[in-house]
């Protein structure tokens, strides 16, 4: 099928849309009645929601820091602070989406508009990889001096087994997950399910408009 | 211009490029009743900019940046998701034996079409519409150049199609 074939083929099928195409004016009235919320501003309640869980969240943390802190141990205060920290700065990407939903005019050339559209969704994929990051503080928040002086050579062993796993996956997993790696088996072992394919598909879009800056 | 005389204009607006929202929708979505959902979304995003309409641009060229924009960001779950709760169709075919009707070559070029990726989709749309080329440029918001020469790759993407079809239907 050459190129005049497949337009003509579209144009009959544009002519036959054209003779038996109706609007429904009653309904496309109604619509005219709705308050109807622009399609990405049905994504702030929940975005707002978690930054206010979150920074509670984190003022929990921080307090249960500052509160412990002359009895509590180094490792207590470690995983605290970085747990907090890594709270907050998914609190920031969070807080960032929000600004990036205002700035959508969706009366912008497509390009324009969906480049904001897809980095807003994307940007989940960083609050995903940076929780990661503290994997190993669940390891270790629990360890105390006398822990170290009253265990034995064993245990030893078996936690510095278990915190090293964690902190390289952790690691691992913050530098790899990227859309690049979608196609491998661990990767689709996390974002597996239908709750992650929206995830997928704004990656897909946010990497063809990326092809037009090249 | 008062509420109803916008309404109106609306409405009449909706009238005359029903075929935009019905192709691009089609071109989508999958099934019947996501492409019946986004049709809605369609014009209540299309009813909610109306007033940010700025007449330096064509009616259709308004209306495919919309449309193409819900189109594309619409991501639709598998799982059924809240919908507008207007009942019925906005856009529909009356003769629904019409769709039977469609040859086998229009009917390969729409599964071509829905294979391609999301912007190239849209380019293709556009394409076939017989949109000049400034105004494809000005709704996707790229070069006239770089829209050429996009579209010349894929139309060699759907020639491509065609042929390995072809040759598959003849091993068979």
């Amino acid at each position: 099928m050459n190129d005049n074939d497949i337009r003509s083929a579209w144009q009959s099928y544009s002519q036959l849309l054209n003779d038996s195409l109706q609007l429904n004016k009653q309904n496309a009235e109604d619509i005219t009645k709705l308050k109807a919320k622009s399609f990405l501003q049905s994504m702030q309640p929940i975005k707002i929601f978690t930054v206010a869980v979150g920074i509670l969240w984190v003022l929990f943390v921080f307090t249960l820091l500052v509160g412990s802190w002359s009895y509590s141990s180094l490792f207590f205060k470690s995983a605290a602070l970085i747990q907090g920290s890594i709270s907050a700065i998914a609190i920031i990407i969070y807080l960032y989406q929000l600004y990036l939903i205002q700035q959508v005019d969706i009366n912008q050339p497509v390009m324009a508009a969906q480049r904001i559209i897809a980095q807003i969704k994307t940007s989940t994929i960083w609050v995903t990889r940076i929780l990661f990051l503290q994997l190993p503080i669940w390891t270790t928040f629990y360890l105390t001096a006398a822990t170290f002086q009253n265990g034995q050579t064993g245990w030893h062993i078996v936690q510095i087994i278990i915190t090293g796993a964690f902190t390289l996956a952790a690691l691992w997993l913050f530098f790899n997950i990227k859309y690049e790696n979608r196609h491998t088996k661990w990767f689709q072992l996390i974002f597996n399910g239908k709750d992650w394919s929206p995830l997928m598909q704004a990656m897909s879009v946010l990497e063809q408009v990326e092809e037009e800056k090249v | 211009m008062n509420e109803t005389g916008k309404q109106a204009t609306f409405l009449q607006v909706l009238q005359g490029h029903k075929g935009i929202i019905y192709k691009i929708a089609n071109a989508y979505c999958k099934n019947d009743e996501d492409r019946k959902d986004l049709v809605q979304e369609m014009i209540v995003q299309l009813w909610r900019s109306f007033e940010n309409y700025s007449d330096q641009y064509k009616y259709s060229t308004w209306i495919y940046r919309v449309a193409l924009n819900v189109a594309i960001s619409s991501y639709r779950k598998e799982s059924k998701r809240k919908t507008i709760p207007i009942p019925g169709e906005i856009i529909q075919l009356v003769d629904q034996s019409s769709k039977l009707e469609l040859n086998e070559h229009l009917r390969l070029l729409q599964q071509f079409i829905s294979e391609l990726k999301e912007v190239d989709r849209a380019l293709m749309l556009l394409y076939l519409d017989e949109r000049p080329y400034k105004e494809i440029s000005e709704i996707m918001g790229l070069s006239e150049s770089n829209v050429a020469t996009k579209m010349g790759r894929i139309k060699k993407i759907l020639q491509q199609k065609f042929e390995q079809h072809q040759t598959s239907s003849y091993e068979r």
